[in-house]
């Protein structure tokens, strides 16, 4: 084997310690050493050149370089090597400058030690192999879960590059919570005329053969890595063709049973085939079995609010449809659809925090106390009253108090603040005094936030409406709500002041993980944050990646945030999207992974527990472990962990170690 | 315990402590008295590596003991590689990992903590000491914290003197009589 050793003085940087001379001498008649040379500075465009040439010229086997950090050059010199013909891990670069001519005051000692990091690299360099970078076929395609609009702008996004998307979104309707809002902070928006442009191009826009929407879904299953997923995606049956069907609504003013309609938050009652609520796109009703007169289930389900005699013959939806027989169709069944993907993008949104465990606001007990998204349907157009505030007795509300920092900035709830429910609090305040003029609107609050350009002149409309008062508390255990002669007294404890007598009472709790986004996580093998928001990879970096390869987050699934947040953010998870997965270009796997050695492997499973990517799997047939040269990023746990010495990292091998153990000692 | 009080300024040669090639006997006898640690540092990649850097990069000096040698991360680390090299004459040995929570492989540095701790109790039985190898975390942007390690780690070892090796690696008649005359313990006797 033939090594050769150059190395660099970097200007001055390195040689006024070091004597490149004497190291020269050091390492003279070490095994396999067929020359030492020195350049005055290796990096420039001439040490390249010389560098190349010279490689080319002396065929060495293994070539060591005594220069800066490889953190700074040693993508430099492999590529040096690459272009010389060599294969690009047959060097090893030597750190004597960072870590040793600048930190080592005397000169002799700085190229003693020179001198001992070199013999460790030379001793090393011979056990390197030459190592590919695999590369490995992607697919292009991308899978998002959640149509808020977070994941609808990441989907409409990549559609516009041409790339084809499959949207998944559990409900019935796309667009996610704000669709049910009727104005949007910071500026009182009319909230469904602004999405209304993107949904329509996600539905009907150029792009929109791009996106497949599979509403009425989730994902069941993931399986695969960075490039080539798999998920299973279950799609409830609809019953109501959407192809066809033109939201006209005969069917649904004929349909005789009524139940809760969860989209007012159980405020009103839809009836068993319905539209989610006016407006909601696509325009196509559905049928909720569950509650269907036709549906074979013994006891209805317990939000059957009026329930005739079921009926497995009733098809007075079917009958009233204009179009005729095949549009409303009973058969319909649920579907498990396979996709193949390369990325996915999780914008699943959060939901709010259970008042009812702060039992002192009487949420759910006292009828008049509402969460900040009942209070949107009441005030939304599309929503049970119309668009019309009025107390659940019928009567228009004289006073409403609103309670911000409900189970927020507090250590025994949520320790965080959501930041947008001030916002969202201001808005009501506007909208309350827009509809209602001479309606007071006491807010509540432990801390007022208006951070952002915009947001401290909405606090301070609020605060010029002259019905409007703010009265800070400090704890939440210190109010009070019961509700007396049909009104609701709020009583603060602490102030001594007389309760306030409200007719309405909003609560702004704490923005929380969305039901279900434990689970999903599970299935993806994410990692969730102290709060069980999807965790990002990194907090000021990354905040659009999961630690999971090739999974992005977007939007409020990963912490509370505006409607500009989520979009903006579900652009940066596109980006990374568009970034990473080319058409075309195949995912270079880094050959520096970990490796199985099946004769010695004894399928004791101890390297499957230790790996941080569940990048090792197991082969029952053979009962060895295999590694996923995908998912594994060569951190070498496994091969220190492997009792049978059965595991290796590649480039970082035993023996590598062992002789730059003795080199360096030596 | 080793004569570090000799005035290091008046041997000639002393510089090249521990670090001296076989083409130079005279010194040996300088070394015994001059005792210079070999110290083996395992060093991750992404932290505690780029962190000797930042001290580099910012120029503060110190001993010029420690050998680095880098690992991807600590978590790399396999104990046998610590006993390779008190084996192969390190006195003292040094693993560097990312702080808690901070590592780039979510938890290699905790499985070098849990491997570290198993070490000690071993180093003690063999006789070397678990003074010997010590872990610790040293962030991208703590070079001051690294100096500060690398040089207790120095100081730790100069003061413990030399392991007593027969056994364990080539070291020459001479010194290993001349240890075990000031009564090192030798290991596996
Ligand atoms: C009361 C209230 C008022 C607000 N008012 C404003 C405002 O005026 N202006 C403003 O900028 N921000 C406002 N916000 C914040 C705003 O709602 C969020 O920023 C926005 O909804 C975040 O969008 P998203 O896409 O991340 O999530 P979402 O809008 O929550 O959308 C998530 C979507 O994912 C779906 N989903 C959930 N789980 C799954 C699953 N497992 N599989 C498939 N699909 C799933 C959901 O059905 C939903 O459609 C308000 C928030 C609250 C609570």
């Amino acid at each position: 084997m033939k090594i050769g050793v150059y190395f660099c003085n970097c200007g001055t940087n390195i040689s006024d310690k070091v004597d490149s001379g004497q190291v020269g001498q050091k390492i003279e008649g070490i095994e396999n050493v067929s020359y030492f040379k020195t350049l005055e500075l290796m990096c420039s465009e001439e040490g390249k050149e010389f560098l190349h040439n010279d490689l080319i010229g002396e065929k060495p086997d293994r070539v060591v370089f005594a220069a800066c950090s490889p953190r700074e050059h040693e993508n430099t010199f492999m590529r040096i090597l690459s272009g010389a013909d060599m294969n690009p891990y047959l060097m090893q670069m030597v750190n004597i400058r960072e870590q040793v001519a600048w930190v080592t005051e005397d000169k002799d000692k700085a190229t003693a030690k020179a001198a001992n990091f070199i013999k460790g690299a030379i001793k090393r360099v011979s056990f390197h192999k030459p190592l590919e970078k695999k590369s490995i076929e992607m697919s292009p395609d991308v899978l998002i879960i959640g149509a808020g609009p977070a994941g609808l702008k990441a989907a409409l996004t990549i559609a516009e590059t041409g790339r084809k998307v499959t949207l998944v979104e559990k409900r019935p309707v796309v667009g996610g919570q704000p669709v049910l809002y009727e104005d949007v902070f910071p500026n009182l928006e009319c909230a469904p005329c602004m999405l209304e442009p993107m949904l329509n191009e996600i539905l009907h826009g150029e792009h929109a053969e791009n996106i497949e929407i599979l509403t009425m879904s989730e994902v069941i299953d993931l399986s695969g890595f960075y490039g080539n997923f798999i998920a299973k995606i279950r799609k409830s049956p609809r019953f109501v063709d959407k192809e066809q069907c033109i939201g006209c609504g005969e069917c649904i003013g004929v349909c005789p049973v009524a139940v809760k309609n969860e989209f007012n938050n159980g405020l009103d009652d839809r009836k068993a085939i319905s539209l989610s609520f006016a407006g909601g796109l696509p325009n196509v009703p559905f049928i909720d079995m569950k509650a269907c007169l036709r549906a074979k289930v013994a006891a209805p389900s317990a939000e059957v609010a009026a329930t005739p005699a079921e009926n497995e013959d009733c098809r007075l939806c079917d009958q009233s449809c204009p179009l005729g027989e095949g549009i409303i169709k009973f058969d319909d069944e649920e579907e498990v659809i396979e996709k193949h993907m390369g990325a996915i993008i999780v914008a699943v949104g959060a939901s709010l925090y259970d008042a009812g465990l702060i039992p002192g606001l009487g949420y759910g007990k006292i009828p008049d106390v509402y969460t900040a998204f009942e209070f949107e349907r009441l005030l939304s157009s599309s929503g049970p009253t119309g668009g019309e505030l009025k107390t659940r007795s019928g009567s228009t509300p004289e006073s409403i108090a609103i309670i911000h920092c409900v189970g927020s900035l507090d250590s025994n709830h949520k320790e965080y603040c959501s930041g947008i429910c001030c916002q969202y609090a201001f808005k009501f305040n506007l909208m309350i005094e827009h509809k209602l003029h001479d309606a007071r609107v006491h807010h509540l609050y432990k801390e007022l936030v208006y951070p952002g350009k915009e947001e401290y002149l909405l606090y301070k409309r609020a605060k010029e409406n002259p019905n409007a008062s703010f009265t800070r508390y400090s704890s939440i255990d210190t109010i009070g709500i019961n509700s007396e002669d049909g009104r609701v007294r709020v009583k603060n404890t602490e102030s001594g002041k007389e309760a306030l007598i409200a007719d309405m009472v909003v609560l702004c709790p704490a923005m929380v993980p969305t039901k279900g986004s434990g689970k999903l996580g599970e299935l993806l093998d994410t990692t969730n944050d102290m709060f069980g928001f999807f965790e990002e990879l990194h907090g000021r970096l990354d905040s659009a990646r999961s630690k999971v390869r090739g999974i992005y987050l977007a939007g409020t699934c990963q912490s509370p945030m505006n409607i500009q947040q989520a979009i903006t953010q579900g652009m940066a998870a596109a980006g990374y999207v568009l970034a990473g997965l080319v058409e075309g270009k195949k995912l270079d796997v880094e050959p520096i992974t970990a490796a199985v050695d099946e004769d010695r492997c004894a399928g004791c499973r101890i390297c499957m527990t230790v790996c941080p990517y569940k990048a090792i799997g197991f082969d029952m047939e053979k009962q060895k472990a295999s590694v996923n040269e995908v998912l594994c990023l060569g951190c070498g746990t496994c091969v220190a962990a492997c009792p049978a010495g059965a595991m290796s990292s590649n480039h970082f091998t035993n023996d590598a170690i062992y002789a730059e153990i003795e080199g360096v000692l030596a | 315990m080793n004569e570090d009080n000799v005035n290091r300024d008046n041997v000639p040669g002393c510089c090249n402590t521990g670090l001296e090639s076989e083409s130079e006997p005279e010194l040996k006898f300088k070394f015994e008295s001059e005792f210079e640690p070999k110290i083996v540092g395992f060093l991750c990649n992404w932290c505690s590596y780029a962190g000797a850097d930042k001290a580099g990069g910012s120029q503060k000096s110190y001993p010029p003991n420690v050998n680095v040698i880098k690992v991807m991360c600590s978590g790399r680390v396999d104990p046998q590689f610590v006993l390779k090299a008190y084996a192969a004459g390190a006195d003292g040995v040094l693993i560097l990992a990312c702080h808690p929570g901070d590592c780039h492989y979510k938890e290699g540095n905790y499985r070098a903590l849990q491997r570290h701790r198993m070490l000690l109790r071993m180093l003690n039985q063999l006789g070397i000491g678990s003074e010997r190898c010590r872990f610790d975390y040293v962030s991208a942007g703590e070079g001051d914290r690294f100096v500060k390690i690398l040089t207790e780690m120095v100081d730790t070892i100069r003061t413990l003197g030399p392991i007593n090796r027969p056994g364990l690696n080539n070291i020459d008649e001479y010194s290993s009589e001349k240890r075990s005359e000031n009564g090192y313990s030798i290991i596996g006797s």
